[in-house]
């Protein structure tokens, strides 16, 4: 997994609740990393090894950590360490999303030894949008919501995101349809 | 080839290479991508390029002038073009088309990082998927935040390493200041313990010697196990003070040009009696006996008779005890070797063997007694003399000790008895100093004490012979004529003071000066000594420097130092 994603769990927890929450996360979950590099290739286990103590630690279910853990991810993480190419990806929301398959192909091109996710889009229309997720890595799929309902936010953008396959219930791959209201997309 | 070639119409072109632009042999725009249209709104078709781009060569100034035998003559090279009303330039491949004569240009914009994107109102989307351009500023944001988290990274192991090696500078001080109160306190026991210990070992020395009376056989074998275990008191709490000056930094070597034969025999003689009582032979053995050593001549001979002690408490009846010396010219260093054929040391306990107060065998301090301070004594001073200390040992062989200590100079040494072993019973007391030193007879019955006066009188360059009770006494004086008498009272066959009576009825040795020497510290003790005809007078145990100075005091002018 990305340096970065451990990264943003950091913060995610640092920021909310305090670095001794999240020396206790670390603890629990057997991380000695100080600083975690962003570019960098970590154990999967690891940062499914954080999640898990976070959940014991902070008291909080799986899937609301997921889920305010994809959000952060775009609206502070990926702002901050990435915001000129953020905001490069697209001058609206449905750009964005557009362009995030391109984005991650890109990415996979780049650091291969990262494994990224890949993105496709399907049904593209003006106020909505399929996207599929592939990965190999199981459990994610709230996080992905988290962070399509980061990317409404960053845009400013109202959009209801509905998780229509479940990779975790037989399908192959993980389908979310995003759909917005009017947006200027010029 | 024509046939396949993809025709493709003018969207499909712009989406291709949305900064590409077209000119005529005029110079003039005949149309361009929609992208350089959208973030360029000034130029349009039919402008002269040059009005709105100046173009950059490598190395030279900017060409103002676009012109077709330009274009023609460099049609090979990369064209990177500045726009002039916005920040843009291009990097563009110039193709020429024929029929009528135009010239494309394919480009993309030249930015290096993402910031520059948004001055230029682009986004990721205004660039053909085939572009390269992205990955490179991808890669550049990428790189450029890991290597933000790289020096995060580095600036905390920074912080960390100075807060550990602060942490360190205190807890370093801390032990210091800990050391110190530990050697400061092991110092003040010590001297707190000899004092009350010298009224012990004195007291038993005059009951032994029938001071206070007469005692039954089983009264003087106590008194005697009293002595030996205060001796033994009195050496641990030595070691133990030496051990502690070393520590508290506080024992400063006295380094003098040292005869090294001279320390060997010395230390022999000191550990004599012990090897006899178990019938052990006695050896020494040296390569060059001329060899002098810069060394603390007390320290050294601590050291030897440390060594000796040991290999001779550990060796059984009938063995042998050899210390060799060997002068090392190649590493400039001499080295003392004490060879026994004792018990031996097992492999694995040899490590443990310079930890103090470590006997190795719990058995082995029951039948062998020491205060287990020895060896790390021995390992301290040697250390302190700029040295080493080795080992070898074999179970049941034995064991040899070498101490190797850096001697300038070997090389020049004339080679002297190189292979020569001198036995117990050719350690004579030797005389190498002027026949005009003062010459000092020592009596007294107690071989420790005899020994110690007698090292001490010659380190302090005076000649010594030696006499082991009143009649011998009276003997060498005879024989000798010494230029002073140091006469121990209470002594076998005749005691001092009829040994002093006797000197003094001769008219021979009226004027020859006699000191007493005794135990009893009794009041009247004085005035009998000095009423037999003694010049001074001094109880034991004796300070030596103030011995010293009391023998030169009487010693005749013309023989002092």
């Amino acid at each position: 997994m990305y340096g970065m994603v451990n990264k943003s769990v950091q913060e995610l927890v640092t920021i909310n609740f305090g670095v001794d929450k999240w020396e206790a996360i670390k603890k629990k979950a057997g991380v000695t990393v100080e600083t975690f590099i962003s570019n960098e290739s970590y154990p999967d286990a690891m940062t499914y090894g954080l999640i898990g103590a976070a959940t014991e630690v902070l008291g909080m279910s799986a899937d609301e950590i997921l889920f305010a853990f994809g959000e952060f991810w775009v609206l502070n993480t990926a702002r901050k360490d990435y915001g000129d190419l953020l905001s490069s990806a697209g001058r609206n929301m449905p750009e964005f999303l557009d362009y995030l398959p391109t984005f991650h192909t890109r990415v996979a091109l780049i650091f291969p030894h990262l494994k990224p996710p890949r993105f496709e889009t399907s049904d593209r229309q003006d106020d909505r949008i399929t996207m599929h997720y592939f990965s190999h890595r199981p459990g994610l799929s709230v996080f992905v919501r988290g962070l399509f309902s980061g990317v409404a936010k960053l845009y400013d953008t109202p959009a209801q995101i509905t998780q229509t396959k479940f990779k975790d219930k037989g399908a192959d791959h993980d389908e979310f349809v995003v759909t917005w209201g009017a947006v200027d997309q010029k | 080839m024509t046939d396949s070639a993809p025709m493709l119409d003018r969207g499909q072109f712009s989406k291709l290479f949305p900064f590409h632009f077209i000119l005529d042999v005029d110079m003039r725009i005949l149309d361009m991508g929609s992208v350089l249209a959208r973030i360029c709104p000034k130029v349009v078709p039919g402008d002269d390029i040059n009005d709105h781009f100046l173009m950059f060569r490598l190395g030279s100034e900017p060409v103002k002038s676009l012109s077709r035998d330009f274009i023609l003559r460099q049609q090979s090279t990369l064209f990177v073009f500045k726009s002039t009303s916005t920040d843009l330039m291009l990097r563009c491949q110039v193709l020429i088309l024929r029929d009528p004569e135009r010239y494309l240009f394919l480009g993309s914009p030249w930015v290096r990082n993402p910031t520059e994107l948004k001055a230029l109102h682009l986004v990721l989307h205004d660039f053909a998927l085939h572009d390269s351009t992205v990955d490179l500023l991808q890669l550049v944001q990428l790189t450029s935040t890991s290597l933000h988290d790289a020096k995060q990274l580095s600036e905390k192991l920074e912080q960390r390493v100075a807060d550990r090696t602060a942490e360190l500078v205190l807890a370093n001080s801390e032990l210091s200041r800990v050391m110190r109160s530990k050697d400061d306190f092991l110092s003040a026991m010590s001297h707190e313990l000899r004092t009350p210990l010298n009224a012990i070992l004195g007291l038993s020395e005059s009951l032994a010697e029938g001071v206070y009376g007469d005692m039954n056989v089983k009264q003087v074998k106590s008194i005697n196990t009293i002595a030996e275990s205060g001796h033994h008191l009195l050496a641990l709490i030595n070691d133990l003070l030496d051990i502690a000056k070393i520590g508290a930094g506080k024992m400063e070597l006295e380094l003098t040009n040292t005869h090294v034969e001279d320390v060997c025999q010395a230390s022999l003689r000191l550990v004599l009696e012990l090897a006899q009582k178990k019938n052990l032979k006695l050896a020494l053995s040296m390569d060059n006996k001329s060899v002098m050593l810069t060394a603390d001549e007390r320290r050294l001979k601590q050291i030897l008779v440390n060594l000796l002690s040991n290999a001779i408490k550990f060796t059984p009846e009938g063995g042998s005890v050899t210390l060799a010396t060997t002068c090392d010219v190649e590493s400039e260093s001499l080295m003392f070797s004490v060879r026994d054929t004792g018990i031996g040391i097992a492999a694995e306990d040899l490590s443990r063997l310079f930890s103090p107060f470590t006997q190795l065998d719990s058995k082995l301090s029951r039948q062998y007694a020491g205060t287990g301070l020895g060896l790390t004594l021995v390992l301290r001073l040697v250390e302190m003399h700029g040295g080493s200390v080795t080992v070898e040992s074999e179970i049941g062989k034995g064991s040899c000790f070498t101490i190797r200590i850096p001697c300038k100079g070997l090389d020049t040494l004339i080679p002297h008895n190189p292979s020569g072993t001198t036995t117990l019973s050719e350690i004579t007391v030797t005389q190498e100093l002027p026949s005009n030193t003062p010459l000092i007879l020592v009596a007294d019955d107690n071989e420790i004490n005899l020994m110690t006066v007698t090292d001490y009188l010659r380190a302090n360059k005076l000649r010594v012979i030696q006499a082991r009770d009143g009649l011998e006494a009276v003997k060498m004086v005879r024989e000798h004529a010494p230029s002073l008498v140091l006469m121990d009272i209470q002594m076998p066959l005749m005691d001092g003071l009829d040994a002093i009576a006797h000197l003094r009825a001769d008219d021979k040795h009226t004027a020859m000066p006699i000191i007493a020497l005794t135990s009893r510290a009794m009041v009247g003790d004085r005035e009998r000594c000095m009423a037999v005809g003694a010049n001074d007078y001094l109880s034991k145990p004796v300070n030596m420097k103030q011995l010293v100075k009391t023998i030169h005091t009487h010693l005749p002018k013309n023989e002092t130092r």
